[in-house]
């Protein structure tokens, strides 16, 4: 060993010889490029849901949970302070008609009965100023709600505003117009009492629009916030239903098919003017509108465009796409002297699920939900569940990618709900539905775009750790 | 002569010389007695019981009738009385001259005093300049003077030469000391002779505040000169007069005659002041491991207080004329403010590397000669200021720090730094000193977990910046680079000889990767462990080699610092455990296996209960300070980058960038000489990149199981550079010598130079060009909102969220951003996974009780940080236990409608308390035990060692 140290090479080679092999053990044991795995969302089933109903009086309101849940549960309905009905069986539709001068209903759901709930209510009137059939999904509270449809020239639109919290909201509520963003004289925000709902006159805010995109949004607290226009002249009256948050991207699904107008309403709600590019989903396939596939809206303000010779009295779905974010619905009228109204709006894909609540299909009633795929082919299960009796087996439903898919419900004597459920591989669903009935003096109908199911949550995957506090 | 001059009166001259055991010196004494030019009229001799033949000499110069002889115990005052009680009155105008047996007056000192002494009749007492006894151009004093706590200032430098600088005319002093000391006869027994309550030491002074006080005047001649031996205070002989040491003695002899002296105001404030001062340097000597300096300094002061009625007797004896002519002695006493510039020189010259104690308080005292640095004596009478800034190791320690500050321009001036593996710094000392000495952690979810040691030294750092932790750790992490590169240069002092050498080692070192890396991810540990492995390298070798005093004192002082290196970063202990273990086997020398059982019995002494901690999860011990995150390891680190002493990870130079430094390292293998050095040299390399191999393919998951990555081979790709650097610097001195060869050697040198500083300036180029990147940045955005934190007064917790790379991550705070070290604390796993499935929950959306879950923990506010998820803000809103205090696209803020239920705290554990107690105590010993001690054994050995030849050098 010494001999070597002291030679003046041996050092050398040794060293040299060391540090090779290091090297060798460093190359050996070199990990292999191993792709990070992508930690996945896992589903678990909602445990608790509130949901309101905006003006259930003299109307018919169905509930229900769907089948699957295990475990205690129950759901209260509640109508300020007064329960109406307690609910603990999964799987069965409650299906009333409330009492008239009914304050907004509360549905609230906790365990078992949470996964899935809905509520909806529907109103048909077949004479009247209010002749026609209006329905809306009761919406949950949150803290932003989109609305868009026609403006006060054109109907009498009545917000119908709710806190069902435990908390105060302090609401804001914002208007576009055909003419850009009004600003309102009543001067910005109010609030509301835990408890406490509100009905405002849309006319009150801002006077003159055409058509409007409406934003309710709270800077504390939660609200639940819905519309009813009912068109000047008796030309038919509806709910507008909730629109999905502005987007680059959206997808109008449930427009049916049939005459009558069909009335594209884009609001961009960003500082500079933006072109709108459309495209419609038939179950022909994608259908360029042509000449009218760039929408050009203003800043801050709701264009409209007529589809109606666009997409041919076909069910279809419109795709959107622009550089800012936009909101957008359809307004469908129906055929007959007496025109009828009905709204869908943009909609978000139900990756987890739908569930619509009440549905009927009695006498010459027709209920039919359009499922539209617009990128890879969808596959849904659609199950019915009826008042009483027996549920129907599932239907398995195809949709092929971009094609709109209209799907007749099922001719059942009493009211039902809907259950429609992604299969596996599935693409992304968008999807509407659409009840209409011939009446004297023409079809009234109403329509909802297929809101995601509160049936399951996606839980994402969650680390502790204190790197949070970094960027 | 003119006729203005005054009439000339009669002088008569009694010299009397007081011997006791001085025959070393008496000899030449009486010669220069004899000589004198103006020959003394009597001359006395007292011997005060000598044993070496001091009388004998006396008779021989003197004759038997002119020598008396006194027992043993006499003290010097009480012999100068005898002789004078025996002595009858001379004629005219009669002077006593005393004399020590250790003083010998130069030929005309006597002349030129008593010419003094005619140019001022009221000059009662005349003392000539007194120079040093060996070295004979050295000024001992010019009179002396005292400051008010007894303190002896001779208003000299150390070993100030006489080159004639003070000889400008007689000046006034407080008092002029007893050896050689002319004094008229009648001031003698007008103020009654030498005080026999003080038989040594301050009796002159006393003598000549008195006479001052009686109103005549006290005068140095500085033409006059004397040599003096000091023989007594430097203990060169025994002291008989009384039994203690000659410290004590001096100490309390000063005390006593401030005390005795000074009017009763003055006397009251320097009581104070004494009181104070005399803790202070009983504490400094503790320090200074000098148990007796301090017993003394102690004892001495308790020796004056304990007899009051001494000092009271002492002052009525001295109350006339005291008051009087405090007024004009009060200008001859030391200044005030010069207690404070000596304690500033002190310090000074402890940094200059002389020792730590002064010894002003003695009689002179003779600094001992320093082994100078070469080429650094030239500069040593030149100011503080050039000194400082010609040494290269200044030098370079202001150009890494300007190197630094410009690479780090973008983190300076940051509100908040963090980033990498450092949390956001914030709080202050004190924040720090809760965290490590509560018994439970309230902090996050609550954990009785031990907080890592090194909050402790970090808090101890931001109390000496007064209070400012962020300062402590830009401090040892943005200055880490010119820190290693000081701790380099200095720490290779002893070991490599050549400054250059250790300008290109020490800079080699502060730029390898390790450094850059280090700053780009935040990691404090390896940051502060970087600066002090040099001090690890050259206290190793001091251990190892080291003469035997200094070897134990080094072993702890490097089981201290490993203690701190261990907290910061654990894997320093193994590593120097194996290396340390090794070279106790391979260096057998007596207490070399002590020392190295003290140098790494330290660590685990004093870390613990942490380190106990710590060893149940041994992954941990491959980690550091700090948060352990993947994003900061390169998990496929290439073989080439370990063996080039990269670690992978942000903030890396391109590899080839240490090439030069690898070649400079194997060339020094050629060299022929220190063979064996080289080798072990190349050894520590070797072992250090087998273990940085070892540790960057080991997965550790991090303390609270949130990560899992390789560990980071920092550290030991830092030990296996100090290794290479160690080799190449040590074969260093070859070059120059290949230099001087001339021909192609000149030019193979030349080469090896330029590659060997490409390292060094390629790194600093690199780092400044592209400045320091990666995650740590100087401004991270406070993650607890205002709104939740000025509402968590009463402890409630914070949930913060955010979305990182598609998953969602989440911690629990507690009202504020975690202070340094509270994340490296565990926390139970009980109440993390409870939270976590809560927290899961509540960002799906799904309802339920999650909500109950949090409250029931704590937790008050959620907030969700930016980018927010709109997703997850979503499903905030729609929980209807969740109320939205605010959302934006930065920052969301929701409050738990329930208030939060704090989990009250347990009770501490008694035992953490006491362990935290021993754990000072133990700091403070080991501090003790390394801290360097005084040189007083070498001082007082040098002037033995000290030949004759310079005597003969000294001008007679």
């Amino acid at each position: 060993m010494k001999s070597l140290i002291e030679n003046r090479f041996g050092l050398l080679v040794l060293v040299l010889v060391a540090l090779l092999a290091l090297y060798g053990v460093a190359f050996a044991t070199q990990p292999k490029a191993v792709a990070m795995p992508v930690p996945k969302a896992q589903k678990v089933p909602v445990a608790s849901v509130t949901a309101v109903c905006p003006d259930p009086g003299d109307t018919d309101v169905g509930v229900v949970t769907p089948p699957g849940g295990q475990g205690p549960g129950a759901t209260t309905l509640d109508a300020k302070g007064k329960t109406l009905a307690t609910l603990d069986t999964p799987g069965n539709l409650w299906h009333e008609k409330i009492p008239a001068k009914s304050p907004p209903l509360v549905v609230t759901a906790t365990g078992s009965m949470a996964a899935g709930l809905e509520a909806a209510q529907t109103r048909e009137e077949t004479a009247g100023a209010q002749r026609g059939l209006a329905g809306v999904r009761c919406a949950e509270p949150v803290a932003s709600t989109w609305l868009i449809g026609p403006g006060p020239s054109a109907a009498d639109v009545t917000l119908h505003l709710t806190n069902a919290d435990l908390a105060p909201a302090i609401v804001e509520i914002m208007v576009y117009s055909g003419e850009g963003p009004v600003v309102g004289d009543s001067g910005g925000a109010f609030t509301i009492k835990p408890g406490e709902s509100r009905t405002i006159d849309v006319r009150d805010l801002a006077s003159s629009p055409l058509v409007m995109a409406v934003e309710v949004r709270t800077s504390s607290g939660r609200v639940t916030a819905a519309a009813r226009a009912v068109m000047n002249n008796g030309r038919g009256v509806d709910w507008l239903p909730v629109s999905a948050p502005p987007a680059t991207r959206v997808v109008v699904p449930g427009i049916p098919g049939g005459g009558g107008k069909r009335e594209l309403l884009v609001a961009s709600i960003s500082e500079a003017d933006t072109l709108v590019e459309v495209k419609a989903l038939t179950p022909d396939g994608t259908y360029a509108l042509k000449g009218r596939e760039l929408v050009e809206v203003p800043a801050g303000s709701v264009a409209t465009l007529d589809l109606s010779s666009g997409i041919g009295g076909q069910p279809s779905a419109l795709v959107l796409t622009s550089d800012t974010p936009i909101v957008a619905g359809v307004s469908v009228t129906g055929t007959g002297a007496r025109s009828e109204v009905a709204f869908t709006a943009g909609a978000t894909p139900i990756d987890l699920g739908s569930v619509v609540a009440d549905n009927r299909t009695g006498g010459k009633k027709s209920s039919r939900l359009l499922l539209t795929a617009p990128e890879a082919a969808g596959k849904v299960n659609v199950q019915v569940v009826p008042r009483k009796g027996e549920a129907p087996p599932p239907v398995e439903v195809n949709i092929a990618a971009s094609r709109t898919r209209e799907i007749k419900l099922p001719k059942m004597g009493d009211a039902f709900s809907v259950v429609v459920l992604p299969l596996p591989g599935s693409g992304p669903v968008y999807g509407g539905r659409v009840m209409d009935e011939p009446v004297k003096g023409g079809l009234v109908l109403t329509a909802q775009p297929l809101a995601p199911a509160r049936l399951w949550a996606l839980v994402p995957p969650i680390t502790e750790s204190v790197a949070t506090v970094l960027p | 002569m003119s006729i203005t001059d005054p009439p000339r009166t009669h002088h008569t001259v009694t010299a009397i010389v007081v011997s006791h055991d001085g025959a070393r010196w008496l000899g030449e004494t009486l010669e220069a007695l004899l000589k004198q030019t103006r020959p003394v009229d009597r001359v006395v001799g007292v011997d005060n019981g000598s044993r070496d033949g001091s009388a004998t000499l006396l008779t021989g110069s003197l004759g038997p009738n002119a020598v008396l002889t006194l027992p043993r115990s006499t003290g010097f005052g009480q012999a100068v009385a005898e002789v004078l009680d025996r002595l009858g009155p001379g004629g005219g105008q009669e002077w006593i001259w005393l004399l020590h047996d250790d003083c010998a007056p130069d030929a005309r000192a006597l002349q030129t005093l008593l010419w003094a002494a005619d140019q001022d009749p009221k000059a009662g007492v005349l003392g000539p300049k007194l120079r040093d006894w060996m070295d004979r151009r050295l000024l001992l004093e010019l009179g002396v003077t005292v400051d008010r706590t007894g303190r002896r200032d001779t208003g000299l430098e150390a070993r100030e030469f006489d080159q004639g600088q003070y000889d400008d005319g007689i000046k006034d002093v407080l008092s002029v000391s007893s050896a050689g000391m002319l004094i008229r006869r009648d001031v003698w027994d007008e103020v009654g002779g030498l005080d026999p309550a003080l038989p040594l030491f301050r009796d002159d002074l006393d003598l000549c505040w008195r006479v001052r006080a009686a109103g005549h005047r006290v005068q140095n001649v500085p033409s006059a000169v004397a040599w003096h031996a000091e023989a007594a205070t430097r203990r060169r002989r025994r002291i008989t007069a009384s039994g203690d040491h000659p410290r004590r003695l001096d100490r309390r002899n000063a005390i006593f005659v401030v005390m005795a002296n000074l009017p009763f105001r003055p006397l009251l404030w320097a009581l104070v002041r004494n009181l104070f001062g005399s803790i202070f340097r009983t504490v400094l000597f503790l320090v200074a491991k000098q148990p007796a300096n301090a017993m003394d300094e102690f004892a001495a002061f308790g020796s004056v207080f304990g007899h009051p009625t001494r000092i009271i007797r002492a002052r009525r004896a001295r109350a006339k004329g005291r008051k009087q002519s405090y007024a004009a002695i009060s200008r001859l006493l030391t200044p005030p403010g010069a207690g404070y510039r000596r304690l500033a020189d002190r310090a000074q010259s402890y940094l200059a590397g002389a020792g730590f104690v002064e010894s002003a308080g003695r009689h002179h005292l003779v600094a001992p000669t320093q082994q100078e640095e070469d080429g650094e004596e030239l500069l040593a009478d030149a100011g503080v200021l050039q000194r400082t800034f010609s040494n290269p190791g200044v030098l370079l320690f202001l150009a890494l720090a300007l190197v630094t500050l410009i690479a780090e321009r973008a983190l300076l001036g940051g509100a908040r730094m963090g980033g990498g593996a450092l949390v956001p710094v914030v709080g202050g000392a004190s924040d720090l000193w809760n965290l490590y000495t509560e018994g439970y952690h309230q902090t996050g979810l609550g954990s009785d977990g031990w907080a890592p040691p090194y909050v402790a030294v970090l808090a101890a750092l931001s109390t000496v910046l007064l209070g400012k932790t962020w300062l402590a750790v830009s401090l040892l992490l943005l200055g880490c680079v010119p820190l290693a590169g000081f701790s380099a240069y200095a720490a290779t002092r002893s070991l490599i000889s050549g400054r250059w050498t250790r300008v290109w080692l020490a800079s080699s070192y502060a730029l390898l990767p390790v450094a850059t890396g280090t700053i780009s991810a935040g990691r404090l540990g390896t940051a502060v462990v970087f600066v002090l492995l040099p001090v690890y390298a050259a206290l190793a070798t001091t251990v190892l080699a080291g003469e035997r005093r200094r070897a134990r004192r080094a072993a702890w002082g490097l089981g201290l610092l490993l203690a701190v290196g261990t907290a910061f970063a654990p894997l320093v202990y193994p590593l120097t455990a194996i290396l340390g273990a090794l070279a106790a086997l391979a260096f057998p020398r007596r207490g070399v296996v002590v020392s190295v059982v003290i140098a790494f019995g330290v660590p685990p002494a004093l870390l613990f209960p942490w380190l106990a901690q710590m060893v149940r999860n041994p992954g941990q011990l491959l980690l550091e300070a700090g948060l352990h995150q993947p994003g900061l390891v390169d998990p496929r680190l290439p073989a080439e980058s370990l063996l080039l002493l990269s670690p992978g990870g942000p903030g890396m130079p391109p590899l080839w960038v240490t090439g030069g430094l690898i070649a400079a390292c194997l060339g020094a293998l050629l060299m022929r000489r220190n063979r064996m050095i080289i080798a072990v040299g190349w050894g520590v390399a070797l072992f250090g990149v087998l273990v940085a191999i070892l540790v960057s393919r080991t997965p550790v998951t991090s303390l609270n199981g949130d990560a899992q990555a390789p560990a980071w081979p920092g550290v030991p790709l830092a030990f296996a550079a100090t290794g290479m650097l160690m080799v190449a610097a040590l074969t260093a001195h070859r070059i120059a010598e290949f230099y001087a060869a001339g021909g192609t050697r000149r030019i193979a040198a030349l080469a090896v130079v330029l590659v060997a500083f490409s390292t060094p300036l390629l790194a600093a180029g690199m780092w400044i060009t592209k400045g320091v990147e990666g995650p740590i940045s100087g401004t991270v955005r406070e993650v607890v909102p205002a709104l939740a934190a000025v509402n968590s007064a009463g402890g409630e917790r914070t949930l913060i969220l955010r979305a990182k790379q598609g998953a969602l991550t989440f911690t629990v705070l507690r009202g504020r951003t975690p202070v340094v070290g509270e994340a490296d604390i565990p926390v139970p796993d009980g109440p993390r996974e409870q939270v976590r499935i809560a927290v899961a929950g509540l960002v799906s959306g799904r309802g339920g009780d999650d909500a109950r879950v949090l409250v029931t923990h704590g937790v008050q506010y959620v907030v969700m940080t930016a980018p927010v998820d709109p997703e997850i803000s979503h499903a905030l809103d729609s929980q209807p236990a969740l109320a939205r205090m605010s959302l934006s696209r930065t920052v969301g803020v929701w409050r738990l409608v329930q208030p939060a239920t704090l989990p009250p705290a347990p009770p501490d554990d008694p035992w953490h308390s006491r362990w935290l107690l021993a754990q000072a105590l133990m700091v403070l010993v080991v501090s003790v035990l390394a801290a360097p001690g005084s040189r007083t054994e070498t001082d007082e050995q040098a002037p033995q060692d000290r030949s004759e030849p310079v005597r003969e050098l000294a001008t007679r």
